[in-house]
């Protein structure tokens, strides 16, 4: 049986505990008494994968078997998760690879000969040939790039449809051929809590349109946390949403849960605990750090974004959204989720060299706030981890760096925004029509590999509840000028961030360090 | 959550925000001392303390039946007769008393004695009569003594060691690896040497017993044996790592072996157990009598480790009293004597102790 997850008392013993800081990572001594989540031991993935590809599609869960659901002259169109997941992206072949053929060897033996795959990239930048090859993998990519094989595109106008609003009068606009598909089926990959579900195709093949309507201040300030559905307002509306397309096409949804064999070596130590560190793993620590410091900037990005992790795939479920998501979220919980008991007054959190937005780019530093503010912070059930008035302190040199080509509009918020106000509501009100609607962003995301001109604000939106909740935010390591323009604090060392820290919360905090990676979801009571 | 007690780990991350920055620093000299820090020679970090059993099942439990064997127990009593204990002696000189006690003992049984120094181990084997000393094991934290092969060997060799994982137990019932080999190890005829508390005193002041002594003695149907030992704190505290030249008087008493009654709980007979080694531990002090008395008395209360007088009010005192008092000299074994023996002391009677204690029982004798 897997070991389940530590919540560890930092003593004389304890070795100093890493802690990851963008493109790099150090060992920090943390006060004696302070707490540190580990996530449950690394769960093993399944041996058989095809064997359970297989039985999912045949034995799905609150639909017909996949094979009753093809005939021949239907529409099929399958929709993957784009390339923001997993974290780092999958070792091939991708597990999305993997059932995108079993799915396409059904549909051959009915024969369907109208089958469209589409990436659901929402208002992300568009996968270059290179990445959809990786995912859907060479066989498939011969066959259907370009006509057939192609990223979503949310500003197309002619290939959009209106389905309608929610009764909450929320609009309903997705991607025009799986809106008159006869079959969806979506192909995800769950790696935390917040994935999959409703959000697959209400999210993934939606407009602007659509999407302003979960992606906006209120309903993230109300979703606590976005990795908790059953309390994020942001799910409600998703699954509203949800259920009024599944009132006009069916949905075949095929969705896997990782485990967290998230490195592979020699950059396994990432995922150990310290104590259990070997010989090798502290040469390949002290390798990778000081080994990473001699690159330029440029191939050190270029040698982490190379990282391509051994996933092992601990689920497999098809059917029916609404009855396999259940089933997804189990074994999610199962690899993540660690019980912590009561709040601290301070948070720690190493914010890594990746988030869903910068994969083969630049975390740039809206990217690393939504990252520590946003998925980090919201890594929790029931409350986060730090008090409401306490302190987040995160690791990150935030260097003013933004990659021109995937992220224009980010680099326009950093200069012509942020300058103007921090408040995620005023920025919201006061610019996000703007940028959303610009027609030069607009282009960008269409024809270049552009994120959508209003992808920055919903980043920063993201960071809304921590914003609110937290009394003060400090980075650790990071650039005074830009942790100021972002309305942070910065700090040298974690002394004197515990040092700023004691204005909010006291010369003797509780601290909390959430140990990431591995992904760990605290369920904190 | 907030913090703001006068102790607990906030008020700790408070003092550590005097000490200097770590972890921020540039240098591969800074890198290399950060992860070689807390780890042996071979790159290997004991587990946190606080980290439950289950939590470190990756570790295999080290194997140690070898030591039981013959060939391993004929080196053993070499070393230990040829070599450790006329060393230990010869620099320590301690007084044993109660060793009449084990006279009558038939069958295994379990020492429990308090635990303040590396020293108590060889000095309880010592002072043990050499049949029992052969038949007895040990009970040895496997965090510390088993973390590495070199020191779990040499500590199986030389002591005739088993691990125990401390980590189990306390109060909550759940046990640690180890308590089932000790119970097999009664079983097949061997006594075994335990130390309740868990780990050494930091003060020399006995601390809290935990479960696991007890409850092996009502599973295994054996009697425990008191054991108190005194003035090892003195000579060899935690953190030292070779004896002080000039040690304090140490002495090892035995009691008489207690037997857990039919209804008797597992805390219950902790309780009892804790009572009989402070008994012993406080007799250096207001003498046999006296420490009977305060036995009795306590008896009606919860134990209070180590609360015995002249201890009263002692406990609760600060560290530095604790340790001033664990470290006075309880027995002054006077002139040492070329041609050995038991040294003269008032009133002089060969063969007996000093204090009136050791009179009344009379049986303090150096061996």
């Amino acid at each position: 049986m897997s070991r389940p997850g530590l919540v560890l008392e930092v003593d004389e013993r304890t070795p100093p505990l890493l802690v990851c800081e963008g493109e790099g990572f150090r060992l920090e001594q943390l006060p004696h008494g302070a707490r540190v989540v580990y996530p449950p031991a690394c769960l093993p993935g399944i041996r058989d994968l095809d064997a359970a590809i297989t039985r999912a599609l045949h034995q799905p869960h609150g639909s017909d078997p996949l094979p009753a659901l093809l005939r021949p002259g239907m529409r099929l169109t399958i929709v993957f998760d784009d390339l923001s997941l997993p974290l780092p992206p999958m070792r091939s072949p991708d597990i999305r690879q993997r059932i995108i053929e079993h799915v396409l060897e059904l549909a051959a033996a009915h024969r369907v000969d109208d089958v469209e795959l589409i990436a659901a990239n929402a208002l992300h930048r568009r996968m270059t040939p290179a990445e959809l090859r990786h995912v859907v993998g060479d066989r498939v990519f011969r066959s259907f790039f370009p006509r057939h094989l192609r990223n979503h595109d949310a500003e197309d106008q002619e290939n959009l449809l209106h389905l309608g609003q929610t009764g909450h009068g929320e609009d309903v606009e997705i991607n025009r051929r799986a809106a008159e598909s006869d079959l969806i089926v979506y192909v995800n990959i769950t790696l935390v809590a917040m994935n999959g579900g409703s959000k697959s195709v209400s999210v993934g093949l939606a407009s602007y349109r659509s999407l302003r309507h979960h992606h906006n201040v209120d309903t993230l300030r109300g979703s606590r946390s976005f990795n908790d559905p059953a309390r994020s307002a942001m799910h409600h509306s998703y699954d509203r949403m949800q259920d009024l397309i599944g009132g006009q096409v069916r949905v075949f949804t095929i969705e896997t849960a990782l485990n967290n064999d998230a490195f592979p070596q020699p950059l396994g130590f990432l995922s150990k605990r310290e104590w259990e560190w070997n010989a090798a793993d502290q040469a390949a620590f002290i390798g990778a750090r000081r080994g990473s410091r001699l690159l330029s900037p440029a191939l050190r990005r270029r040698a982490f974004h190379r990282v391509a992790a051994p996933w092992g795939v601990t689920s497999v479920a098809a059917g029916a959204p609404s009855a396999v998501h259940p089933i997804t979220l189990r074994h999610v919980h199962r690899q993540q989720v660690t019980p912590v008991s009561g709040q601290a007054d301070v948070g720690v959190f190493g914010v890594p060299y990746l988030c869903p937005y910068n994969v083969n780019s630049v975390m740039n530093p809206i990217l690393v706030a939504s990252m520590g503010l946003g998925y980090l912070f919201n890594m929790y059930l029931n409350k986060p981890i730090v008090r409401r008035g306490g302190v987040g302190i995160f690791y990150h040199p935030l260097p003013n760096e933004f990659h021109t080509v995937h992220h224009p509009s980010y680099l326009d918020f950093y200069e012509d925004v942020l300058t103007q106000s921090t408040d995620p509501a005023v920025v919201e009100s006061k610019f996000e029509e703007q940028f959303a609607t610009d027609p030069w962003y607009v282009h960008l995301y269409r024809r270049s590999y552009a994120y959508h001109g209003v992808h920055p604000f919903y980043m920063w939106y993201w960071c809304a509840h921590a914003r609110e909740h937290l009394g003060d935010v400090i980075f650790v390591g990071a650039d005074p000028a830009v942790a100021s323009r972002l309305g942070f604090r910065a700090a040298s060392t974690l002394a004197d961030a515990l040092q700023l820290a004691s204005h909010t919360v006291g010369g003797s905090p509780e601290i909390t360090y959430l140990h990431a990676p591995p992904l760990t979801l605290a369920d904190v009571s | 959550m907030t913090g703001g007690q006068d102790s607990g780990p906030g008020n700790r991350a408070a003092r550590w925000l005097g000490g200097a920055a770590r972890g921020s620093g540039g240098s591969l000299r800074r890198d290399l001392a950060l992860v070689r820090q807390g780890r042996d020679w071979r790159g290997r970090a004991r587990p946190p303390r606080g980290l439950p059993a289950e939590q470190d099942a990756a570790r295999a439990p080290f194997r140690t039946a070898w030591a039981r064997s013959a060939p391993a127990a004929l080196a053993r009593d070499a070393l230990r007769t040829g070599v450790l204990k006329p060393l230990l002696w010869a620099h320590a000189r301690p007084v044993v008393t109660g060793r009449e006690h084990l006279a009558g003992l038939r069958g295994p049984v379990v020492f429990v004695a308090n635990h303040a120094s590396h020293l108590d181990t060889p000095l309880i084997l010592g002072a043990l009569p050499g049949p029992v000393a052969a038949r007895t094991t040990v009970g040895a934290a496997a965090d510390h003594f088993f973390a590495s092969r070199l020191t779990g060997v040499t500590t199986a060799l030389l002591f005739n060691a088993f691990p125990v994982d401390r980590r189990g137990d306390r109060e909550t019932g759940r046990r640690g690896h180890g308590a089932g080999l000790a119970t097999r190890l009664i079983d097949s005829g061997w006594s075994v040497l335990l130390f309740p508390e868990g780990s050494r005193s930091r003060d020399g002041w006995m601390g809290w017993f935990r479960l696991g002594a007890a409850r092996l003695c009502l599973d295994a149907g054996v009697p425990a044996v008191p054991v108190a030992v005194r003035g090892t704190f003195a000579a060899l505290p935690p953190g030292d790592a070779l004896p002080r030249r000039d040690p304090a008087p140490i002495s090892v008493r035995f009691g008489r072996p207690v037997v857990a009654r039919p209804d008797e709980t597992a805390p219950a007979f902790r309780d009892r157990m804790m009572r009989e080694v402070n008994a012993l531990w406080a007799e250096s002090d207001v003498g046999w009598y006296g420490a009977l008395r305060g036995a009795v008395e306590a008896a009606d209360t919860p134990p209070t480790p180590a609360a015995a007088p002249p201890a009263d009010g002692v406990r609760r005192a600060a560290r530095w009293r604790r340790v001033w008092e664990s470290t006075r000299p309880t027995e002054r074994p006077g002139r040492r004597r070329v041609w050995g023996g038991p040294a003269p002391t008032w009133p002089r009677q060969r063969g007996a102790g000093s204090g009136a204690a050791d009179g009344a029982r009379g049986g303090a004798r150096r061996s």
